[in-house]
């Protein structure tokens, strides 16, 4: 065992414990116990296996649900959860976690090492659908050296890998449940966390209660909270500000003003690196020309942009898939609207008389069309003669995602740097769909994740950033903010950017 | 008489709406976003300060000319079977209706929004499926009319002069089987329109950037209580188009029935 004595995130590194879980929220006075607290949501809880669940109110309902190896706390740093400790070696290629003593799962059984090696197995094998695979992929065994004790050997150095164990779709599920039939994991619940699940029901409400064996003496203090499905994005508004609704998990930027005025509701705003992008593929014309995604890079007004579609919540971005609220960010130079600039770039790259261009937009969410659209108006100056063509989302995945080469897409945070180009845009990225193909990018990205000296870290990131910014594989106008609401008797409700993690075991009602 | 006003104005405002409009209907105002009825902006403008009354007059063609043309291929399907089912008889007769009472069943909304499923979504595919879903009502009805025309003495007549079949169908049955056709299709272009406007409403009709008015109504609803004029000014516009068509279907109606004393 080793400690290193570095600044934030590698201090992930040196020993977490329990008792160093931040106090969540500004709670007035001592919590108190019981009720039951209403969420309204807006999306179908569709499933809820952990391995593959990706549905805006299915990750509250397992964060409720299920507990990780490690947890990412308001503050994006890893916490622990199942894991009260863990240690890495010197060269943090391997990573020993330990375990809580006692702690069961909702069906009584206990939660031991092999339970987290069964997941962390089932995660990684290529035959189970698994969303934290491309993040986890580093590792080379898991096993577990005593009841309590896991140890990670990975194949490559990776000083993130306690935020990677975090990973929402990376939660502890019994040896049990795994080894069974995988269709079960779609409705049976059965974890370690906080609330227990008592009803589901995908199309109306999910029920769950408290868990009076969970691992943290005293928490929850809610008896039961409830997920109510309003599909109405107006009924959901209406029900929240005048009926019994306690949270609503998100507000539409339309709505934000409104709610956010409502006496008794307190408004949230989280900054987040939450993005549209437009995808313009390196390996179909015109965009293989740099100086045909520069030009229209050039004709988007970002501020604009910010305050026609995001209502002024969120802020212009300039193309960087990073937001500032990552670490190893590098300042980013701005690019003003310019349609000369844009003008010339098209005509210097052959295209003298302007483009003509179909820009394909999933119809769901709306924010996808409507940034098209805005886009197609303000390129036009700029010779761009863009044709939006929206599409019902199931025939945009099946034809344009990932093939298409001019379209609009749509991108949640992620907790790291690492998490968020191997999502993307490097050559083996999960859902690479740019064909920049790129082996310096992939060399640097890769660099950057397999040491823990912090300048060596920045160095790469800084280096693979630049890359990203000279080669513009994306545009990236601006990063969406996370807008929730409660009411003003909800106490220790907090969210996090990446809106994966919601504590709501912290969460008590002063009524 | 006014179900009158309300067409001529519905059908001017489709023929030549685009022409009128006062701005691009695309053209962003930034400045003057969601705001309500100005000098400039005579109906108010929306989420990206684009003019409404210009997206109004040219959303009208895509509108009004859906429900003409679905309910103009129902009718067209419609007919056809319904003549032929008629004038046939016998066990074709039998056969066609019968399968036609089956698709009646299903309200034709929901029969809609079924075929668009199943073709996918876009305006043409919902005229489609409108024009699908009207068919089984306009059969029923071309075919009473023609089982009562057919034993009349005129066709009669023709039938004892050897006359052909088709003759005897063409000359004869249809001529005086269309009154209540002609009627009955007036009234259900509202329905089309509002069909329309549903699917548009839906996302299952036209798409962004158009600006047909069921369309507009959704985009414009999450700023409902921002700007009520964003959706208040297409939806009355597909109220007022859809009156016009009823009301004059109606008058059609009374003018044609000789039963109906004026």
């Amino acid at each position: 065992m080793s400690f290193y004595n570095v600044p934030r995130r590698s201090a992930l590194l040196v020993m977490a414990l329990a008792l160093a879980v931040p106090n969540l929220g500004a709670a007035q006075g001592d919590p108190k116990m019981g009720g039951t607290l209403k969420i309204s949501h807006s999306t179908r809880i569709a499933t809820l296996n952990v391995l593959s669940l990706s549905g805006p109110a299915e990750y509250p309902v397992i964060d409720m649900a299920y507990s990780g190896l490690t947890r990412i706390g308001p503050d994006s740093q890893p916490m622990p959860d199942l894991a009260e400790s863990w240690e890495g070696s010197a060269d943090a290629t391997e990573f020993t976690f330990h375990l809580r003593e006692g702690v069961t799962f909702h069906d009584g059984t206990p939660a031991t090492a092999s339970d987290v090696v069964a997941t962390f197995e089932a995660i990684l094998d290529p035959d189970i659908p698994a969303s934290a695979a491309s993040v986890l992929n580093m590792i080379d065994t898991v096993e577990a050296v005593d009841d309590l004790t896991v140890k990670f050997s990975l194949k490559t150095p990776f000083a993130d890998f306690p935020t990677s164990t975090a990973h929402a779709n990376a939660r502890i599920m019994s040896e049990e449940a795994l080894a069974g039939d995988h269709a079960m994991l779609d409705t049976v619940v059965n974890g370690t966390g906080p609330f227990k699940m008592e009803s589901y029901d995908s199309a109306r409400i999910t029920r769950l209660v408290r868990n009076d064996d969970y691992f943290i003496e005293g928490k929850p203090y809610l008896d039961a909270v409830e997920m109510h499905l309003f599909p109405d994005l107006a009924a959901e508004t209406t029900n929240f500000l005048s009926g019994d609704i306690d949270v609503m998990l998100l507000v539409q930027q339309a709505d934000y003003e409104r709610i956010s005025g409502a006496p008794g509701v307190n408004a949230l705003r989280v900054p987040s690196g939450r993005y549209v992008n437009v995808v313009m593929r390196f390996d179909q014309a015109p965009f293989d020309d740099l100086r045909v995604r520069e030009a229209l890079a050039y004709a988007i007004d970002r501020q604009l942009l910010v305050d026609l579609v995001l209502e002024g919540l969120g802020r212009p971005a300039h193309d960087n898939i990073l937001s500032p609220e990552f670490k190893f960010r590098i300042d980013t130079p701005e690019k003003s609207y310019d349609p000369e600039r844009a003008k010339a770039l098209l005509a210097e790259a052959g295209h003298p008389d302007g483009l003509k261009l179909d820009l394909v937009a999933s119809n769901r969410p709306a924010i996808r069309a409507q940034v098209a659209i805005a886009i197609k108006q303000m390129a036009l100056p700029a010779g761009f003669d863009i044709n939006v063509e929206t599409m019902p989302h199931d025939t945009y995945l099946a034809n344009v995602w990932r093939k298409g080469g001019f379209y609009m897409a749509y991108w949640g945070m992620q907790p790291t740097e690492d998490a968020t180009f191997n999502l993307l845009l490097t050559s083996n990225a999960s859902y690479e769909d740019t064909g920049w193909m790129n082996d310096e990018f992939d060399a640097l990205v890769q660099a950057g994740r397999s040491t823990t000296i912090e300048s060596e870290r920045a160095d790469a990131y800084t280096k693979a950033q630049e890359l990203m910014l000279a080669e513009l594989p994306y545009i990236i106008a601006f990063y969406e903010d996370v807008l929730t609401a409660s009411k003003e008797h909800v106490q220790g409700y907090t969210l996090n950017p990446i809106n994966r993690y919601f504590y709501l075991e912290s969460v008590w009602l002063d009524e | 008489m006014t179900g009158l006003g309300l067409l001529l104005l519905v059908m001017g405002a489709a023929t030549l709406g685009p022409l009128l409009a006062p701005y691009d209907p695309q053209a962003f105002h930034p400045a003057t976003r969601l705001q309500g009825p100005s000098a400039a902006h005579w109906l108010g403008t929306d989420q990206f300060g684009r003019d409404l009354l210009s997206r109004l007059l040219n959303g009208a063609p895509s509108t009004v000319y859906f429900g003409l043309g679905a309910t103009l291929l129902g009718v067209g399907a419609g007919s056809m079977i319904g003549v032929i089912a008629g004038t046939a008889g016998g066990w074709l007769d039998s056969v066609i209706m019968r399968i036609l009472d089956g698709l009646l069943a299903v309200p034709e909304l929901l029969f809609t929004l079924l075929i668009v499923t199943f073709l996918g979504g876009g305006m043409g595919q919902a005229m489609l499926a409108v024009a699908i879903a009207f068919t089984p009502g306009m059969a029923r009805i071309a075919r009473s009319s023609v089982l009562s025309i057919r034993t009349r003495e005129y066709v009669l007549a023709a039938v004892a002069r050897g006359e052909r079949a088709h003759y005897i169908v063409l000359r004869e049955v249809l001529p005086n089987a269309v009154g209540p056709i002609i009627v009955e299709a007036t009234i259900r272009v509202a329905f089309a329109i509002m069909i329309g406007a549903t699917l548009g409403f839906l996302g299952l009709g036209a798409q962004p950037p158009s600006t047909e008015w069921g369309l507009m109504v959704a985009e414009a609803r999450q700023f409902m209580f921002r700007n009520a004029w964003t959706v208040a000014v297409p939806g009355v516009a597909i109220a007022m188009a859809a009156m016009g068509f009823n009301l004059f279907g109606d008058a059609l109606r009374d003018s044609l029935d000789p039963r109906r004393s004026r």
